[in-house]
């Protein structure tokens, strides 16, 4: 079995420009109109035009709005490269790792990669839907009974790390605290000047014991964009390039993938053995990372899948400071993430990825800034996962 | 019965298995080949790709692997019992089985558990598991 491929042509594209909508509870507009939005606010910022895309790509699981639709509401007539990728949040960086190869490759110049959805006023994904989604397949299997919502998936995990490591309520709190400081002064955060205490995470209701109402990200409407080119020419272009050195895609553990017998451990592991491969890089080089957080465990497990804690020794590295955005040696969730910042599927990760590489994150600039860590969700949800890689050039 | 507003939509694959449930028996896909448990039922055997399968009453029973309380509902026909613990229970026949359902107990959930699963219908041929806790002498798994 193949774990990663030294061959992936590393820093060959890379991310050039990048745009976003508001994150909001009601953007008023289609998921039509977010994406025409923040594609263009993308191009402006990588000193382009519209003229120049010949590819997009997206995913969804829930509201979306397809690549050939925009491309034909933006009148671009030499595509070259496309991707409607189904799921969620498993695949955000999937889309990103195939954009960075199809431009590696030469069939297409300029990718952008994007997601926009209305996930607050529109398509919910706790099933509460205003209209008919797409719904994955093992679904029909637990929706009689009410186990629908990733959430009670997510918290059933979260269980199983608590039975076998003593994980506790308050070092899942100490993530959603530490997500939430990082949003508050984040202009683009849902959350911002909204400060949260360990003592209110743990006021606040549960949803699905043992997951409290802020160990749930936010139904955000808004959409995010990004603007992959190849390296050479990014260097032409306005701002530091930020070069995608390794992309991976690989399986996680969930509940229908049968084989696996130990849920407490992290299904971020594969994923992470194969992004590291292929890009040359190692968790001791990895300046700052955005793990793929729709919940507070998420996080948890990634910090032991990816490399940065021994299986149960992300609560004292919490308490201890280690990844504060302030002074921390490995910052995480440098914006607030998706509990805080906003839940645009994951894509909203990689746009703080590149303003903080640039060194453009202003007062949440980390102080090393040059290898950034993006991820997907890790796996339990749809058995996929993946994560890309990204190097200041 | 009580019809359920939410129920799962059968195919080709899982009519008999929805069907089953309805009648009151948790069954699984069992290859015909190397005897491997398949669940959900799906058209190939995920150990040995063959296709030589047959949907066979599993004996119900299992133990509790991991637990959460529903505090919050968006299904309709569960907001009822909220708040309720489903309970993902590994499955006697085979330890990579795992199967989600509401947990009727006098006790709060534990891992280990010992359940039976005792499905009830929800609509015309379709039926969903429910566990309920059983007394047992068999050793509490880890």
């Amino acid at each position: 079995m193949s774990v990663g491929n030294t061959s992936f042509p590393r820093g060959k594209a890379a991310i050039a420009g990048i745009g976003c909508t508001e994150f909001s509870k009601n953007s008023g507009v289609t998921t039509f109109t977010l994406a025409v939005r923040a594609i263009k606010a993308a191009v402006a910022d990588a000193g382009l035009a519209v003229e120049d895309i010949d590819g997009l790509a997206t995913f969804g699981v829930n509201d979306s709005i397809s690549p050939n639709v925009l491309a034909q509401a933006l009148g671009i007539q030499n595509m070259n490269f496309f991707l409607d990728q189904y799921f969620g949040g498993s695949v955000s960086l999937s889309v990103l790792g195939a954009a960075s190869l199809a431009v590696s490759a030469g069939v297409a110049n300029c990718v952008v990669v994007y997601r926009a959805l209305n996930g607050r006023s529109q398509v919910r994904l706790n099933g509460a839907n205003a209209a008919p989604s797409r719904q994955p397949w093992d679904i029909q299997f637990k929706m009689a009974q009410g186990y629908t919502i990733p959430a009670q998936e997510m918290a059933m995990y979260a269980r199983s790390h608590m039975l076998r490591y003593g994980t506790r309520s308050e070092d899942l709190g100490r993530i959603a605290v530490l997500s939430r400081t990082n949003a508050v002064d984040n202009d683009r955060a849902m959350m911002k000047g909204r400060p949260l205490t360990l003592d209110d995470y743990l006021a606040s209701p549960m949803v699905a014991d043992p997951f409290h109402l802020f160990d749930i990200c936010l139904e955000t409407d808004g959409a995010v964009a990004i603007v992959v080119t190849s390296t050479e020419r990014a260097g032409d272009l306005p701002h530091r390039p930020v070069k995608i050195q390794g992309a991976a895609w690989g399986g996680g553990i969930s509940m229908v993938n049968n084989g696996y017998t130990d849920l407490a451990v992290s299904p971020g592991k594969a994923v992470a053995e194969k992004v590291y491969a292929n890009a040359g890089i190692g968790p001791s080089e990895i300046d700052f990372a955005e793990f793929y957080d729709c919940f507070t465990y998420p996080v948890l497990s990634q910090l032991e899948g990816y490399g940065f804690a021994e299986p149960g020794g992300v609560p004292d590295m919490l308490q201890d400071g280690i990844f504060d955005r302030a002074g921390g040696q490995l910052p995480i969730q440098t914006h607030g993430g998706l509990l805080s910042e906003g839940y645009i599927h994951g894509i909203n990760h990689v746009f703080e990825a590149v303003q903080q590489i640039r060194g453009d994150a202003a007062h949440r600039q980390v102080a090393r800034h040059d290898v950034g860590l993006v991820t997907g969700q890790l796996g339990y949800i749809s058995g996929y996962s993946s994560a890309c890689l990204l190097v200041g050039g | 019965m009580k019809e359920h507003r939410v129920k799962p939509i059968p195919n080709m694959d899982t009519a008999a298995y929805f069907g089953a449930l309805a009648d009151g028996r948790l069954m699984a896909t069992h290859c015909g080949d190397c005897s491997h448990w398949t669940w959900p039922p799906r058209p190939v055997c995920s150990r040995c790709h063959g296709e030589n399968l047959s949907l066979d009453t599993v004996r119900g029973t299992g133990a509790i692997y991991s637990w959460i309380v529903v505090h919050r509902s968006t299904t309709p026909d569960m907001m009822e019992y909220v708040p309720y613990t489903l309970a993902l229970v590994r499955l006697d026949e085979q330890d990579d089985i795992y199967i989600p359902g509401r947990l009727l107990s006098d006790v709060e959930a534990f891992r280990g558990m010992r359940v039976q699963a005792d499905p009830k219908k929800i609509g015309e041929n379709i039926g969903d598991v429910i566990w309920k806790a059983i007394e047992s002498d068999l050793p509490v798994s880890p």
